[in-house]
């Protein structure tokens, strides 16, 4: 088979995947290396679904063992099969790297003859890549569950960030839809790199030679919409690994149909709106010191259409408001609907010079639509006390672009 | 309010400012413009100095290490309108150091922090939407024609990116050039330019990467407008995934 119709069939079969970051992880470019890595993290295009690319994303193989009910690559579903060898990988990321197509590769796979020999396939691209090449740029490579620990612990050498899909946000739904993969095959390979992470710190401390494991952490993703669980269960899931494993980031991706399988829900649309609404609320976790708890609640377990996870807690809590922009610390402005972690600096900078203005608050950039409703300039507040939640909630409303359409879930 | 002048290059306007603060003008009184040749202008002009520039540049590196560099950013965009601000924010930046960018409730420290902004954004951007393509003689070239003169940094960030390999970048908005022989950096300028034949390989791995593109996409999540606003089309001449679409 041609090369080239092999990177169509194996770059198409990884774009369900949700992951495009390359950042966290600084290297630098030595003498005889070829690449860095940025610690901002670099766009290289923006694909036709308006996504970012920065890796060259794509799968060793997609000829795969296991029948998991929501994967295109599944072996009871009749489409091409195509393996790379790890040869024309390596040469391929070497010439878009050169051509700066790309910031480097993130590897995953199809589960070929067994999780061993695919994960050694994968290990020897990245192992090849930094020894052969000399190749200095990122690399991600994916854990196939079930993998040994000697394995896992190479990959965790050669790459830049190694990651296990954590696939379903349930062992229950796991069992149901990948009756092949097992939670504990894929809880202990995490456990296992987010102890040799740790330890590598460490060791880094000591000394500036001892090895780097997975420089840019962990991360994992799991699939939004195909199983049942409710947000607050996926938030809460997401803040223990988050804590427990150390984990860098949790992607979220929305389920998209690709086959007929009635372990499936029926979904009018991939939905959209649900994933957006959780990153925000991941954002809130990791960014904002917001808790899982905090953000939904058994009575109300799913995040709110309409708002924002942030403008949504807000509303719930009227005690806390209006915050004062001239003496609330840091952390209080935060929690201020269309105040982030950039103006929220550049706030208690500005003030230091002088007490800050409504104009002066604008020109920072904070989104006024919304935080004039939540802070006080000076002791003045900016509405006329529009404090009721009902009303609040509607005039916010009116003033968002309307939410959209909701995505009807039918599960069968 | 007196009207002063310079020579419209970025050093000039650098040269300006230091004189214009050596001498004790106060900025507040003063407006800075780049001169137009016409035969009645207005004002005083004031002639490029680099001792001057050097010394206000070492003087500010101690002060204000962080403005000096939104300077430098600012300098980057098309500064021509914007003299004034810098003259009021050079002079704050001496007194108050590095806070000053925090001070965006000022009309001219916001000028020249929202220009330096915009201009560090492109560069980041091109550090990502540069091509380069291999030609026969297995050097590399990229083009490109962005808004802000970026040529210096962005050369220097793929001199430590690709380093083992021969290349070279023109801005052809600019008629500039850089180029990176394997160890070291040069810049200059272009007098004319032709785009010289590419590689075989180059074809071929070009075919690769457009097909890697179309491939990557979700069908089911096409969206053009969200693709442009991130990539604006100003930047798909010069795009290989773009060429023949
Ligand atoms: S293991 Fe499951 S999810 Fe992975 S490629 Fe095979 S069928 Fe798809």
């Amino acid at each position: 088979m041609e090369i080239q119709e092999k990177l169509g069939i194996l770059s198409g079969a990884a774009r369900y995947d949700a992951s495009c970051a390359s950042s966290g992880c600084g290297r630098e470019g030595s003498a005889v290396r070829v690449g860095n890595t940025s610690q901002g993290g670099i766009c290289h295009s923006w694909s036709d679904d308006g996504r970012c690319v920065s890796l060259l994303k794509i799968l060793l193989s997609n000829d795969c063992r296991y029948d998991c009910a929501y994967c295109v690559n599944r072996s009871s579903n009749p489409v091409p099969r195509a393996s790379f060898t790890a040869r024309e990988v390596v040469d391929l990321t070497m010439e878009f790297y050169r051509r700066n197509y790309i910031e480097g590769l993130f590897l995953s796979s199809a589960v070929m003859k067994g999780p061993d020999q695919t994960m050694e396939e994968m290990v020897r691209v990245a192992e090849m890549l930094r020894e052969e090449e000399k190749f200095g740029g990122y690399i991600h490579l994916k854990v196939i569950p079930g993998s040994s620990p000697e394995l896992v612990r190479r990959a965790g050498l050669a790459a830049d960030r190694i990651s296990v899909n954590i696939e379903l946000p349930s062992g229950e739904s796991l069992q149901r839809l990948a009756p092949q993969k097992r939670r504990e095959s894929i809880l202990e390979p995490m456990r296992l790199i987010g102890t040799e992470i740790g330890s590598s710190l460490v060791e880094r401390t000591l000394s500036r030679k001892a090895p780097r494991f997975a420089p840019a952490g962990q991360s994992t993703q799991m699939i939004i919409g195909a199983s049942p669980e409710t947000d607050l269960q996926i938030l809460r899931l997401s803040q223990g690994l988050y804590r427990k494993m150390n984990l860098k980031r949790v992607y979220y991706s929305a389920f998209v149909p690709v086959n007929d399988d009635n372990r499936l829900p029926v979904l009018a649309a991939p939905p959209l709106l649900r994933e957006h609404r959780l990153y925000q609320a991941d954002w809130l976790l990791r960014f904002y010191n917001f808790s899982a708890e905090e953000i939904l609640s058994d009575d109300a377990p799913d995040l709110d259409e309409s708002f924002d996870p942030k403008t949504a807690w807000a509303l719930r809590h009227p005690e806390c408001f209006p915050v004062e922009v001239n003496r609330a610390d840091y952390h209080t402005l935060l929690r201020v609907p269309g105040i982030g972690p950039t103006s929220a600096k550049r706030i208690v900078a500005a003030r230091r010079f002088a007490s800050i203005t409504p104009e002066g608050l604008k020109k920072i950039g904070v989104v006024m639509k919304r935080a004039k409703y939540f802070v006080t300039c000076s002791g003045r507040p900016f509405e006329k006390e529009v404090r009721e939640p009902l009303r609040l909630r509607q005039r916010l409303l009116l003033g968002e672009p309307a939410p959209e359409p909701r995505q009807l879930v039918l599960f069968s | 309010m007196t009207r002063y002048l310079y020579d419209g290059t970025a050093e000039g306007l650098v040269s300006a400012i230091a004189q214009l603060l050596d001498s004790g003008t106060d900025p507040m009184l003063a407006t800075l413009a780049e001169r137009e040749d016409t035969l009645f202008e207005e004002g005083l002009f004031l002639r490029t100095d680099s001792d001057a520039v050097e010394a206000l540049f070492s003087k500010l590196k101690q002060r204000a290490p962080d403005a000096v560099n939104a300077i430098r950013y600012c300098l980057m965009g098309d500064a021509g309108g914007l003299g004034t601000s810098l003259l009021r924010y050079v002079a704050l930046a001496l007194v108050h150091g590095d806070r000053i960018n925090g001070h965006l409730t000022d009309d001219d420290v916001k000028a020249v922090v929202t220009m330096a902004r915009k201009a560090g954004r492109e560069l980041h951007r091109m550090k990502g939407l540069l091509r380069f393509e291999q030609m026969r003689d297995g050097a590399y070239l990229a083009r490109m024609e962005p808004d802000h003169d970026v040529i210096q940094p962005l050369a220097r960030h793929f001199s430590r990116r690709l380093r083992a390999q021969r290349w070279f970048i023109v801005d052809l908005r600019r008629q500039s050039a850089a180029s990176w022989d394997g160890s070291a950096l040069q810049f200059g300028t272009l007098e004319q330019f032709s785009r010289p034949e590419l590689s075989d390989e180059e074809v071929a791995v070009q075919e690769m990467w457009r097909t890697f593109f179309r491939t990557i996409a979700i069908p089911e999540r096409r969206n053009p407008k969200l693709q442009k606003s991130n990539m604006p089309a100003k930047y798909w001449k010069y795009l290989t995934e773009k060429q023949g679409e």
